[in-house]
């Protein structure tokens, strides 16, 4: 019988922080070690942006000039990524969106029947409030596929030069 | 990046000395300036005033939130005031403002600069979070009080 390959589309989550180039450099390792297809993915999010404005921090003028901000926030990860990938001869698949995240990450990975999503290190947090806000714990509890938590930069950084 | 994280004592302040918006900024930008990381402080008071000509940033409950984004940071600075009178800040509710949070952004970090405005608006939506900032009496205790409610 022929060995099933155990991953063969890998997405990483990009939301903009520096946990998640962490992320991408193991799914980039991931990725040639088990000739996987890469993903990255990074979503605009609206719902803080209206949160925004309805507390009034916001006005309609900053809600759009912001939402901007944030697109060219995500295609300078996206494109920082697939260059990281592209030094190590991986092509990676970007795809930008806006909405609300862990619910457009997770229609992407049905989708795409991705197989292992990998996220960066959560954020420390200490109340409900906090754990109902973050996006990347809310994918790690609702994606349909394996999820990865990358840790310790500092010996990802060695595992991504050394290939 | 949590917010009891990026102020340091050293950012806060208990009681002003001005009473004029522009004062009460101008004093904010001082005191982020102690972490020396603002290139152009009249570049940064003229961002943030210009925000504040569109629409006051004094919100309801005695909470204010100066921002803006300003090439005069190459990251996000921040400063907490607190005035336990109140300062007329043009709230939307009328009412003084006694709780102050600056935060100043450069354009590239627009994800993380709306995340730490969207921690600010939670925290300070509960009334005992308010109440107890208002009456601490030391930066430390502040950074404290936020740091349990984070």
């Amino acid at each position: 019988m022929d060995l099933i390959k155990p991953v063969k589309k890998i997405l990483i989550y990009v939301d903009g922080s520096e946990e998640c180039i962490t992320a991408a450099q193991y799914a980039i390792v991931l990725a040639k070690n088990f000739g996987a297809e890469l993903y990255a993915m990074y979503v605009v999010n609206e719902s803080i942006l209206k949160e925004l404005l309805k507390a009034n921090i916001f006005i309609k003028a900053e809600e759009m000039d912001y939402e901007h901000d944030l697109v060219q926030d995500g295609k300078r990860y996206l494109h920082y990524i697939s260059e990281l990938a592209k030094e190590k001869g991986i092509n990676t698949e970007i795809k930008l969106e806006k909405g609300v995240v862990n619910k457009v990450v997770t229609d992407y990975i049905k989708s795409l029947d991705i197989d292992l999503v990998v996220l960066g290190e959560l954020e420390e947090f200490t109340s409900r409030s906090d754990s109902f806000h973050d996006e990347t714990e809310l994918i790690l509890r609702k994606a349909q596929c394996s999820v990865l938590i990358v840790k310790d930069p500092d010996k990802v950084e060695q595992i991504y030069n050394s290939i | 990046m949590r917010l009891s994280e990026m102020l340091k004592e050293d950012n806060v302040l208990i009681g002003f000395k001005g009473t004029q918006k522009k004062d009460i900024i101008n004093e904010l930008i001082e005191l982020a300036d102690k972490s020396g990381r603002i290139r152009d402080k009249e570049e940064a008071l003229r961002a943030v005033m210009a925000r504040e000509e569109m629409m006051s940033t004094g919100l309801e409950h005695g909470i204010a939130i100066p921002h803006a984004k300003t090439d005069s940071v190459s990251e996000i600075v921040m400063a907490l005031g607190i005035s336990k009178q109140g300062i007329d800040f043009e709230s939307v509710d009328g009412e003084p403002s006694k709780i102050f949070f600056l935060l100043l952004a450069p354009e590239t970090a627009a994800t993380a600069n709306v995340k730490l405005l969207a921690q600010i608006a939670r925290v300070t939506s509960s009334a005992e979070f308010r109440s107890r900032i208002v009456s601490a009496d030391s930066p430390a205790e502040v950074i404290d009080i936020i740091s349990n409610a984070e």
